[in-house]
């Protein structure tokens, strides 16, 4: 049996040894906390893998450098009427097994998603569609159930899959040998190790710039940093940034930062506890130094903001006054409510920036507030926090980001009555953000959030803190301009010549 | 001597279906894995929906039911993060596992044994002193500690090892060095304790006094007779080398199972957390069995006490 073993061992180590061997610079490899849940590009909803999957599939629309929509698949569209919206298709696309891309396939992937059978978790995001459907083989129709004004953004996120291919392989099957029609082609994935990527010589959009990439998964950061130091891997996101500042100097290391669409924000519940009173939850919000906290922990790696919302976010508006940084009056209010030593419970969990909870917990306490940290798993605490309001904790952090840049996707799930993060409840802001998802103006759309910003700004059920920035460590070699809403698409990356 | 290996293997089956059930009912009570799937703004319908879809809106015990329904069949279920079969996962992780826990071994024995063999037979010297500090630095500096130290200095500086990964046999290395430091000061107490025992006895003096060295008496007889202690350790440490390795594996990106427990309890992928307990347990069993055999091989008392 060891023998067995030490010989699998030996063979393993072979086996790998051409991959190191091949020539670095022919491959980019990015190394990720973790691997592709799945490489089916629509079984499930997590930064690491589409990050990968995004380079084998093609979207049917996406954002250019300025945060605009912009035709991928679908060269052009219109909406018929306000719940008709018709593509049309490239006829210059094939997949990567040979056959050509199709309306077909794009009205497949669309209703794949919507379909209860796949279980997908990314229905919610599609779920307003009632159906595609391929009128011709270069025209998709989607039909809404009702109007659903950020129905683009959210299709940004859409990988077109190969019907055919699909059917004939079965969903195990496309799993295990995804085909695509994107930049690259998958050659290997070893589950929770790598994928292994080649270029897909004939892409549409022309020669992507790597022949190889490789996704590795290293969970933690430090290694990722010093697989960067060493040339190991010429890409790695989510830097913590006073990791990022010690790097700034290392001359084999580039940091590459951009603002992003993803805001830091601090909730208050609303309906329970004693921030149940308003007077309690403003006085947390003056409690708040932002460019303090910006400063110290982010190391400038972060905006201030004065609403739960950034620039790159339709819906934004610098119209609203944030809450200006006064702890006497946060003192005041305190007093005033009768709060003086109430009992803050802050919930919070390791995915959470330990030292900016910490230090939001000292400055609610300066208010004359007591506040204590209640730290658990992710799950644990996202049962407690998505929740019933008595149990979900005073306060809470999070970062933010629905990746279709529209407050639609913002503070309707944080706060419209009803939504499992709610804690909150006001039928005036309710109508807002109902009016607002239900037109496709986009005059009226930025008068209602204007609206409901305000009424968010009176009740404080939660306050921006930052907006977020994407911090990436690169090899200094690697040209590549970070994206506000944090895609990591290959294709946009080159060597330095 | 059959009767005997029933009951030990009854007497196991029975607390791996306690372990199972334990793990099965602590991760059900605490939050399922559906709030993780689903993107940020999924609607509390829309939650509900894929909770329905994926089963967790069950009672826990129906759950319960059917998954040991599902395993006495074979079936050990699915991953709902990978959308794949959890036992294939597993074991498609298990031969690095088995790698870095040889690879660990061999430092654990390869350093550990001769340190005891050496702190026993010098016992009151500068060596056992220096010795000694060797074996208290691999006892009590932890391993993501000593694994990024590690990194920093053989790959970051020095450039002679990899950082991080699979591969060939340079990426064990320090992965090995480091899971392996803790068992290598076990190994080395417990050799220098059972040898120090058999040095004090009468049979030791016997032999010295007949003229015989001291190399003579530790090889012919005293490393025999410490044997059964060592041997113990060894099947333990086995057991812990393949089932204790989440941190190593997490700072040197190794893909083992103790990686993937980390994760799948992460994101509540029950059925994936639930193969992993069963081959632990598995190899917790087997190993200790394993040594038992050994004792027997090599005491003939045991065998015939049996």
């Amino acid at each position: 049996m060891l023998r067995l073993l030490a010989a699998t061992t030996l063979a393993m180590g072979l086996l790998a040894a051409p991959v190191l061997a091949q020539d670095a610079k022919d491959t980019l490899t990015i190394d990720l906390p973790n691997d592709a849940a799945t490489l089916d590009p629509h079984l499930q909803w997590d930064t690491d893998s589409y990050t990968i999957y995004r380079n084998i599939f093609d979207n049917l629309v996406t954002r250019d450098a300025a945060g605009e929509i912009v035709p991928q698949i679908a060269t052009k569209w219109s909406y018929e009427n306000d719940t008709t919206l018709d593509f049309d298709i490239r006829d210059d696309v094939t997949f990567h097994d040979g056959s050509k891309l199709t309306a077909d396939d794009v009205a497949f992937s669309i209703n794949r998603i919507i379909d209860p059978a796949l279980k997908s978790p990314q229905f919610s995001q599609f779920s307003p569609i009632d159906k595609a459907e391929a009128v011709s083989p270069t025209k998709v129709r989607i039909t809404t159930k009702s109007p659903y004004p950020a129905m683009l953004a959210q299709l940004v996120k859409l990988s077109i899959v190969p019907k055919a291919y699909l059917e004939k392989v079965g969903d195990q099957g496309f799993n295990a040998k995804p085909v695509g029609s994107g930049p690259y082609k998958l050659v290997d994935h070893q589950q929770g190790v790598r994928t292994d990527l080649e270029a897909n010589a004939d892409y549409w959009r022309g020669k992507p710039p790597f022949a190889h990439v490789t996704f590795r998964a290293v969970p933690d950061v430090s290694t990722r940093i010093a697989d960067l130091k060493t040339g190991q891997a010429d890409l790695v996101r989510d830097v913590p940034p006073d990791q990022a500042i010690s790097l700034k100097d290392d001359p084999s290391v580039q940091i590459l930062s951009v603002a992003t669409e993803r805001v830091g924000y601090m909730y208050m519940n609303a309906q329970s506890g004693p921030t149940k009173d308003a007077r309690v939850r403003q006085a947390i919000a003056y409690a708040i130094d932002q460019q303090g906290l910006i400063d110290a922990l982010l190391q400038g790696y972060g905006k201030p903001v004065n609403i739960i919302g950034a620039p790159p976010v339709f819906g934004y508006t610098d119209a609203v006054e944030g809450y200006a940084y006064d702890p006497d009056k946060a003192r005041e209010l305190v007093k005033e409510a009768g709060a003086e030593g109430a009992k803050i419970e802050f919930l919070t969990s390791p995915s959470y920036n330990r030292a900016l909870v910490e230090a939001l917990q000292q400055m609610i306490n300066d208010a004359g507030l007591d506040t204590e940290i209640t730290s658990t798993d992710q799950a644990t605490f996202l049962k407690r926090r998505q929740g019933d309001p008595a149990n979900a904790g005073s306060v809470a952090i999070g970062r933010w980001s629905c990746a279709c840049q529209d407050a639609d996707g913002i503070i309707y799930p944080l706060f419209r009555t009803g939504s499992t993060w709610a804690k909150y409840s006001n039928p005036d802001f309710d109508a807002a953000v109902d009016a607002a998802r239900s037109t496709l103006d986009e005059a009226e759309r930025l008068k209602d959030y204007k609206t409901a910003y305000e009424i968010l700004r009176t009740d404080v059920p939660g306050i921006g803190l930052y907006q977020d920035f994407a911090v990436y460590g690169a090899n200094p070699h690697l040209t590549w301009q970070p994206t506000p809403n944090e895609s990591m698409f290959v294709m946009d990356m080159a060597w330095k010549n | 001597m059959l009767g005997y290996a029933l009951w030990r293997l009854l007497q196991a089956a029975i607390s791996v279906f306690g372990v199972i059930t334990i793990v099965f009912v602590v991760m059900h009570f605490s939050g399922d894995p559906t709030l993780l799937l689903v993107p940020q703004g999924a609607s509390a319908e829309q939650i509900e929906t894929l909770r329905h879809q994926l089963g967790f809106d069950q009672p826990v015990w129906v759950q319960y039911l059917a998954y040991l329904g599902g395993l006495l069949q074979g079936d050990f279920g699915q991953s709902v993060v990978q959308r794949a079969p959890a036992f294939g996962i597993v074991l498609s992780r298990l031969p690095y596992t088995i790698e870095l826990a040889i690879g660990a071994l061999i430092v654990a024995i390869g350093v550990g044994l001769p340190v005891g063999m050496l702190m026993a037979t010098y016992r009151g010297t500068a060596l056992e002193r220096a010795l000694a500090a060797v074996v208290l630095t691999g006892q009590s500096v932890p391993t993501f500690l000593s694994g990024i130290l590690l990194i920093m200095v053989f790959a970051v500086q020095l450039h002679w090892l990899p950082t991080s990964g699979v591969g060939d046999v340079r990426f064990l290395v320090m992965p090995s060095i480091a899971l392996g430091a803790l068992s290598m000061s076990t190994f080395a107490r417990m050799t220098r304790i059972a040898m120090v025992d058999e040095l004090g006895k009468d049979y030791v003096r016997a032999a010295l006094a007949r003229g015989l060295s001291m190399r003579a008496v530790v090889l012919r007889h005293v490393l025999r007779n410490s044997a059964i202690p060592v041997i113990t350790i060894a099947a333990l440490e086995i057991g812990n080398l393949l089932a204790g390795a989440v941190i190593v594996e997490t700072v040197f990106a190794w893909p083992g199972i103790g990686q993937l427990a980390i994760q799948s309890i992460q994101s509540r992928d029950f059925l994936v957390v639930q193969v992993i307990v069963l081959l632990i347990s598995f190899i917790y069993v087997a190993t200790s069995v394993a040594a038992d055999f050994a004792y027997a091989a090599i005491d003939p008392r045991i065998r015939l006490a049996r």
